[in-house]
């Protein structure tokens, strides 16, 4: 006899968000391994986790039936499942309908709105009770489902089930619906049953002990073996053979869904291939004046060529309308990814890399084997990035255009607070656990970490939130919006995927996410938003305006000596990329000369090179202290660029295709493998392939074995050389800024604020430093921006720091004030109040950030006093007698009160409370004094001390970054008034004095200098929470309130800076949605 | 020893005894953060409310004991006016001693300031008693001049607003020019300063000592027999209602006691579960329990104490005469839990629980009725074991009902089964419930009585239970 068959038609994956609580791909394999042979997924109104379960599906060789469970608006549960590709369009729509009425993570569709959408779909009721609502809905969908109409006979393992089931079989075959089996899954096996009590917790934001009958309660929902449904179902043979029946009707696949690009208005008569050869010519023609050059003239060729026999004209035609909009608007933007570095981009002004200068090659990026679509990602200025989408909507319509999703998932961190508040765990408990880890990390909160805290590890609450929050880690929560990713189609968008509406205004999202769309061979466009975009943009404006310079990205001269010169010391405090610790350290050791060093510098302070131990070797080489050697002509081919070390991700595809014989696809599936199942050895396979493959073409085995070891760090974390061109000549143009206009540069990054690693005190520090005065907020000169104001010296400017710095002040007010000073300042207090008519509450925040100090010689106490008299509306009479006499009758004439001054520690502290800066002396020079009885150095002398020596520093602790390639070391920079010094604290420190280093505003370290070069570390043995000192300068029992920079990740929840994240390929740099796909964890038995 | 409370959405500590913050726990600072600096410290859960009536207590002792005009001063303070009374005590110095010694003899450290008005009393005796401050009215200006402006009892961010203008200290204050302060700050703080000046007046609201409802009777001959036990308890029965009715209260817990001559004493506590102030009921109910007092020799004094009284107002009667008023059970319910003892009669709720055992809740026998329906759809058995029996049984496995079982001697066919009714341990509870599964099957014997049955474990998975067969309730 054969073994029994069964389709699973009713699995719920965890994409039916806080319900389900397994993913598709431990679905499909336990379907796999119980021979279920194909199996439904049908999340709850929704189809976002089906090109999971299709990749899932495909891997564990269970077909995968698409469907989806309608909720109906009076409580109807009906699983549908489209027979074929118009079928699934329309249920789209109709799940697009529903999402649309509902608004965002919500939806509403009645029995109303099925019958335009039935046709085509197989219905399945999922009954309740044989009663007379039953009736009536197998009759509603025995009518409305013309294709099929089926009931589910799920057993609940409750009170009178058999009879439940014998009554539904009856009333379905009486009403001529036929009763189908399905199990209602919920989780793929039974140890998943505690996870999903806590998720229906979260949903219902309760605790477990308040959850009563809200749990799931009928039992048994993981998925059984075929074998165990037959002999559940013994008594409903043909109900268990309709499964069958049904599956093999609903043959639909995701991969019917042929994507078409949308057609680009392109000129009258003429193929987009036509007009994009047009525009390209008619662009070079534009770039070079004085002729295209031949060489750019054969790429362009060459790449025209490329782009036809891959038919990706329109798709560039896109990226080249966005940007000619962009540009239209004067909006600053470069494009970069694979396809963008190509010379057509170039002339078509989406990049700024001249391909002249540079040789990249094209095929590197978009490579015919393997037909993967081009991928330009536009970086735009992030302030005004929402005019070009909005553009995006309207020009290509919103149905058909929209951004993608982004699955947000469970990290450590998020998953021990929602699954301790459901275990009702006390919130500070929770929340000092959660701060125990590292945002990012994989790992997990820890039995350890409990400990630490001193937390009972006898509490068995406890304990079992440590073990289910590391189940529930990776499982997603809920859809966001990809910063940028947009997918245009030619039909009809909704016909492809459910549209629904995003949180933020005026926007719409897919329901799939990238990794979706990329599985599906979907072409998307990122529009993305950058920082430092922003912060050019200002520069550029601020030059043509006070110095008469009209730049762009491309026009910025060149590979400048002196430019070089000043990355070369690693001044680089505030440009793009190379600002970083770690880049900072680098660049004495790569000195940069040209941009292509550039490039390599951006690319090689990665965790993927570093991990893979490439940036020694190829220091080394470049130093000339090892030879370059390469034990193949072949590899010269690959990696001769990078001297025989392989630094970018595209060439340690290379070098596995040229090496080892991998087919373009396998080296492409080893770059997915390597991101996704890094942390479940699901690339040894791939290794053993590699090895061999090598070794067989004659290298020998450690060079292999030592090839791949180098590869792995990529999967995830290499930059291909594309991005790290874009991104190097964004740290070109503004360290060219930089070095010739450091006052234009400073007062752009100050406007474009928050971005970056530094807080505005850093980059004042520094412009000062570099010779650039810094002049107060000014009630009487300071507009919201910071702006520029003339010196005695002509060719610099003195930088007036704006309103914007001023903390808490509102826009509006700011504005409503400049605008009412116009050319006539404010003589007091209280006229400025009334000419403003700006709210007492801002006139404090303007008074403590000691704005009214430069003009009006009001100190913070005087500036207070006097706003303190002023009422909510200036009185009735006064005010007309103002207005008649054209000038200010002051309400109150009053003697001047002697307010006791400020101590200069305390006005210190204020300015760093409430502008985030001093221009001041810096704090610790009010505690020096203090400092060198306790033997400490200052930073300069420390940083000056010979190799090797001990010494004791002390500092403001400004940036702590624990860089996930350096194994737990962890970097903090610290400051003093003589300049800074960075901190190098081992892991076994760390953990030893994890909260000081965690907490300490102000940090005393005893360590060792340890000199390499030019770049000087001091290694702490041990460290001195000093923040008591530093508050006592206040005189007050008030934190000193230190700004902390993006780039501290001590200090903010998350890193905060994108570029810290460990992304899961470089290209995703910019989104937030940086995860790991498939943590697999282990299940636990329970004893 | 710290207390730690909630402070907004954080709980933070409130507290901390001089121990702990000299181990740098201090005050505001959040919970676990505390924790996590010594796991030593003895962290309990603060409890302003019993903060506050213990220091209700300590003024009505402070009343008794040394000044007629006694308030507390929360959250930390006694004010007492002890104008005239200081003589008592030979003297202020004498007086303030007193108190200090008192309190330290009961484990409270006290610092005690005399001056001539409240405010700078108050600001003495917490920034400058070291533990005593004794400042003649004259002086109390100059005293306070360079207090904190903390110490002028300001509202909440005023002190914090008048730093912001670089004013720290009272004598700060006081010498800038009033009108412009008045302006800025508030009429509060120029009164808050005149009080502690003693420029105006601040009557201190004085605390009552509330009093026991009491009804007491002394006999001349000693009394014994029931009856006449009975009778006077009547009628201190009638006094105490009449002097609950004045006050509009009525009693809730009510404590008779009899002083027997031989100087011992026989109590009778008697709790009702609304506030009553009827005669009859009430005589019912004590002496219902006459019967456990031992008169021995005689009873010589009779007191009667409403030790709880809560307020009792008339209320209209229905006036629908076409509607029976529901029956008033109350008496009942006094009666019968008075007789068998507290929490002994109770009723039964449903509670959201799938554990049989759990499913149920007592409560208070008159509680309102709960919201909750009981489960219509998944009969239960009329009567449910208080534990279950072990029994045997047949059966096929994974989940078949029995065929047979044996239930205290009697074996048993199943004529008619219904199940598995699958029940899981709440893992939340106890680890030993992670796994714990339990079959129910309703069966039927060849008689028609009808059992609910279990069976542990779910017959597949060895861990889920061991296969044992229980009888856990009979249906009706």
């Amino acid at each position: 006899m054969s073994s029994p068959r069964y389709v699973e038609l009713q699995a719920t994956s965890h994409f039916s968000f806080l319900r389900g609580a397994s993913s598709c791909e431990e679905l499909f394999a336990q379907a796999a391994s119980h021979g279920v042979e194909a199996m439904a997924i049908v999340d709850r109104n929704s189809v976002a986790g089906i090109v999971r379960a299709h990749v899932a599906a495909k891997e564990a060789g269970v077909r995968l039936i698409v469907g989806c469970r309608l909720d109906l608006t009076d409580g109807t549960g009906l699983l549908v499942y489209p027979t074929d590709r118009p079928a699934y369009a329309r249920l789209c729509r109709l799940l697009s309908l529903g999402k649309r009425r509902a608004g965002k993570a919500q939806c509403r569709i009645g029995w109303d709105d099925l019958p335009a959408y039935a046709d085509g779909l197989i219905a399945i009721l999922v009954p309740d009770q044989a009663d007379e609502i039953c009736v009536q809905r197998l009759r509603r969908t025995k009518a409305t489902f013309t294709a099929g109409a089926y009931m589910a006979l799920t057993l609940r393992r409750r009170p009178g089930d058999a009879l439940r089931l014998h009554q539904l079989a009856n009333l379905a075959t009486q009403a001529g619906v036929l009763p189908v089996v399905t199990n209602d899954v919920l989780f793929h096996e039974p140890g998943r049953r505690l996870l999903q009590d806590v998720v229906t917790c979260v949903r219902h934001r309760c605790t477990i002990d308040e959850l009563g009958f809200r749990r799931e309660r009928h039992a048994d929902r993981h998925l059984k073996p075929a074998a165990e449904m037959h002999r559940l179902f013994s008594k409903y043979p043909e109900a268990l053979t309709r499964t069958l029946e049904i599956a093999d009707r609903c043959r639909f696949s995701l991969e019917e869904l042929a994507y078409q690009y949308p057609d680009e208005v392109s000129e009258p008569g003429m193929t987009p291939q036509q007009t994009l050869e047009a525009l390209t010519w008619e662009g070079a023609a534009r770039r070079y004046p004085e002729g295209v050059p031949d060489k750019v003239t054969a790429i362009l060729r060459h790449e025209l060529g490329l782009i036809e026999r891959l038919g990706y004209a329109p798709y560039f035609l896109t990226v080249n309308s966005i940007v000619r909009f962009a540009r239209s608007q004067d909006i600053l933007c470069q494009g970069r990814g694979s396809a963008a570095n190509s010379a057509v981009c170039y002339v078509l002004g989406v990049t700024s890399i001249d391909p002249e200068r540079n040789d990249l090659l094209f095929e590197r990026f978009v490579s015919e084997e393997r037909r993967e679509p081009p991928d330009i990602d536009v970086d735009f200025e992030h302030e005004r990035r929402e005019i070009v989408l909005q553009w995006v909507f309207d020009t290509y319509g919103r149905d058909r255009a929209a951004l993608c999703s982004t699955v947000i998932r469970y990290r450590a961190r998020g998953a021990i607070r929602d699954v301790g508040k459901a275990l009702g765990l006390p919130e500070d408990m929770t929340k000092a656990l959660s701060s125990q880890v590292w945002s990012w990390s994989e790992g997990g909160v820890e039995a350890r970490h409990a400990e630490e805290l001193n937390f009972d590890l006898r509490d068995r609450r406890l304990r079992l939130a440590l073990d289910l929050a590391r189940q529930l880690q990776g499982a997603p929560r809920h859809l966001s919006q990809h910063p940028g990713g947009f997918v245009l189609t030619h039909d009809r968008l909704d016909e492809l995927v459910p549209i629904e509406p995003a949180a933020m205004k005026d926007r719409q999202v897919i329901e799939w996410d990238k990794d979706d769309i990329d599985a599906l061979k979907f072409m998307k466009v990122d529009c993305l938003a950058l920082g430092m975009m922003s912060c050019m943009k200002r520069g550029l404006d601020l030059l043509r305006e006070h110095k008469g310079m009209d730049l762009d990205l491309a026009t910025i001269p060149a590979e400048d000596p002196r430019t070089y010169a000043m990355i070369r010391r690693a001044d680089t405090l505030g440009v793009f990329q190379i600002e970083s610790r770690a880049q900072m350290a680098m660049l004495p050791r790569i000195k940069p000369r040209t941009f292509y060093d550039l490039v390599i510098e951006v690319a090689i302070v990665r965790p993927g090179p570093i991990q893979g131990d490439m940036v020694h070797p190829y220091l080394r080489r470049r130093e000339g202290k090892e030879p370059i050697v390469f034990p193949k002509p072949e590899l010269e081919k690959v990696l001769g660029k990078t001297l025989g070390v392989p630094l970018f991700q595209e060439q340690a595809m290379r070098v596995a295709i040229e090496c080892a014989g991998f087919t373009p696809s396998e080296a492409d599936q080893l770059r997915r493998a390597m991101a996704t199942f890094k942390f479940t050895g699901g690339v040894s396979h791939f290794k053993d392939k590699l090895v061999g493959g090598m070794v067989e073409r004659g290298y020998d085995l450690e060079f292999a074995e030592r090839t791949f070891s180098q590869l792995e760090g990529f999967g995830s974390y290499g930059f291909p050389e594309s991005h790290a061109a874009s991104f190097a000549l964004i740290a070109y143009a503004s360290s060219w800024l930089k070095c010739h206009h450091p006052d234009v540069f400073c007062a752009a990054l100050l406007n474009a604020q928050p971005m970056g690693f530094y807080a505005p005190a850093q980059i004042v520090r520094d412009a000062r430093e570099h010779g650039v005065e810094v002049r107060p907020a000014c009630v009487n000169r300071s507009r919201w921006d910071c702006t520029l104001e003339l010196t005695a010296n002509p060719s610099r400017f003195a930088i007036r720091l704006g309103l914007r710095m001023v903390r808490g002040l509102a826009n509006i007010d700011a504005a409503a004030l400049v605008a009412a000073r116009q050319d006539r300042p404010f003589a007091s207090v209280d006229e400025l109040w009334r000419r403003a008519g700006v709210p007492a509450a801002s006139l404090v925040r303007l008074a403590e950030a000691d704005a009214f100090q430069p003009d009006l010689r009001l100190a913070r106490r005087e500036a207070l006093w006097a706003i303190k008299a002023l009422r909510d509306e200036p009185l009735p009479l006064f005010a007309a007698a103002s207005a008649r006499e054209q000038q200010l009758i002051p309400e109150i004439d009053e003697p001047v009160v002697q307010l006791k001054p400020m101590t200069a520690g305390r006005e210190v502290v204020e300015d760093y409370g409430h502008v985030g800066l001093t221009l001041r002396q810096h704090p610790l020079a009010f505690l020096r004094e203090a400092l060198s009885t306790e033997t400490y150095q200052t930073c300069r002398t420390a940083t000056d001390a010979r190799d090797g020596r001990f010494l004791k520093a002390a500092g403001l602790v400004l940036i702590r970054q624990m860089p996930a390639s350096a194994k737990g070391v962890m970097f903090i920079t610290i400051e003093d008034e003589t300049g800074i010094a960075n901190l190098v604290i081992w892991p076994t420190l760390y953990e030893k004095q994890r909260r000081t280093i965690l907490g300490a505003a102000m940090l005393g370290v005893d360590g060792r200098i340890q000199r390499e070069g030019e770049v000087v570390h001091l290694i702490a043995y041990k460290v001195f929470d000093l923040t008591p000192q530093l508050s006592s300068l206040g005189q007050r029992d008030t934190p000193f309130p230190l700004p902390h920079g993006r780039g501290d990740e001590g200090a903010r929840g998350s890193p905060p800076d994108p570029r810290t994240r460990p992304p899961l390929k470089a290209r995703d740099l910019y989104s937030p949605d940086l995860h790991i796909d498939t943590l697999k964890q282990t299940s636990r038995n329970f004893r | 020893m710290i207390l730690v409370g909630a402070a907004g959405r954080r709980r933070v500590v409130l507290a901390a005894n001089a121990a702990a913050l000299a181990l740098r726990l201090q005050p505001g600072m959040p919970a676990a953060q505390a924790r996590a600096l010594r796991a030593d410290a003895l962290a309990e859960p603060a409890d302003p409310a019993g903060d506050a009536r213990a220091l209700d207590q300590l003024a009505l002792w402070a009343l008794k004991r040394y000044a007629p005009v006694v308030a507390a001063d929360p959250p930390d303070g006694l004010v007492l006016d002890v104008t005239g009374a200081t003589h008592l005590w030979g003297g202020e110095t004498a007086l303030l001693q007193d108190i200090i010694d008192r309190l330290a003899a009961v484990g409270i450290t006290a610092r005690a300031a005399m001056t001539g008005s409240w405010g700078a009393a108050h600001a003495l005796a917490r920034w400058v008693a070291r533990p005593m401050a004794i400042v003649p009215s004259d002086q109390s200006g100059r005293a306070i001049a360079d207090l904190p402006v903390q110490a002028l009892r300001l509202p909440k961010g005023m002190a914090a607003a008048l730093g912001k203008v670089g004013i720290d200290h009272v004598g700060e204050i006081e010498a800038k020019p009033r009108a412009r302060l008045a302006l800025r700050f508030g009429p509060k703080l120029t009164r808050r300063l005149d009080q502690a000046y003693g420029r105006a007046a601040e009557p201190i609201q004085p605390i009552e000592a509330p009093e026991l409802v009491q009804a007491r009777r002394a006999f001349a001959e000693p009394i014994g027999a029931p009856e006449t036990l009975a009778r006077y308890t009547l009628k201190l029965v009638e006094v105490l209602c009449a002097q609950l009715e004045a006050k509009g209260l009525g009693a809730r817990l009510l404590d008779l006691r009899f002083h027997r001559v031989d100087n011992r004493l026989e109590t009778i506590r008697v709790g009702t579960a609304r506030p009553v102030r009827d005669i009859k009921r009430l005589t019912r109910l004590l002496c219902d329990k006459l019967e456990t007092v031992d008169p021995g020799f005689g009873v010589d004094t009779m007191v009667l104490v409403a030790t709880l009284a809560e307020p009792l107002d008339w209320k209209l009667v229905a006036t629908d005469l076409t509607t029976p008023a529901a029956p008033d059970i109350a008496d009942l319910v006094d009666m019968l839990s008075n007789r068998l003892g507290p929490g002994r009669l109770y009723r039964l709720a449903p509670a959201q629980s799938d554990v049989p055992e759990r499913s149920t809740r007592k409560i208070a026998a008159t509680a309102p009725p709960t919201a909750q329906a009981w489960q219509a759809g998944w009969p239960r058995p009329a009567r449910l074991l208080a534990r279950p029996e072990l029994i045997e049984a047949m059966a096929l496995l994974p989940d078949q009902p029995p065929v047979s079982f044996t239930w205290r001697g009697v074996r048993r066919r199943v004529r008619r089964a219904d199940g598995p009714e699958r029940i899981f341990g709440e893992w939340w509870r106890r680890d030993g419930e992670i796994d714990a599964v339990r079959d129910y099957f309703q069966l039927e014997d060849e008689a028609g009585d009808r059992f609910w049955v279990f069976r542990r474990g779910d017959g597949e998975l060895p861990w889920t239970g061991d296969l044992t067969w229980y009888l856990h309730g009979v249906f009706g």
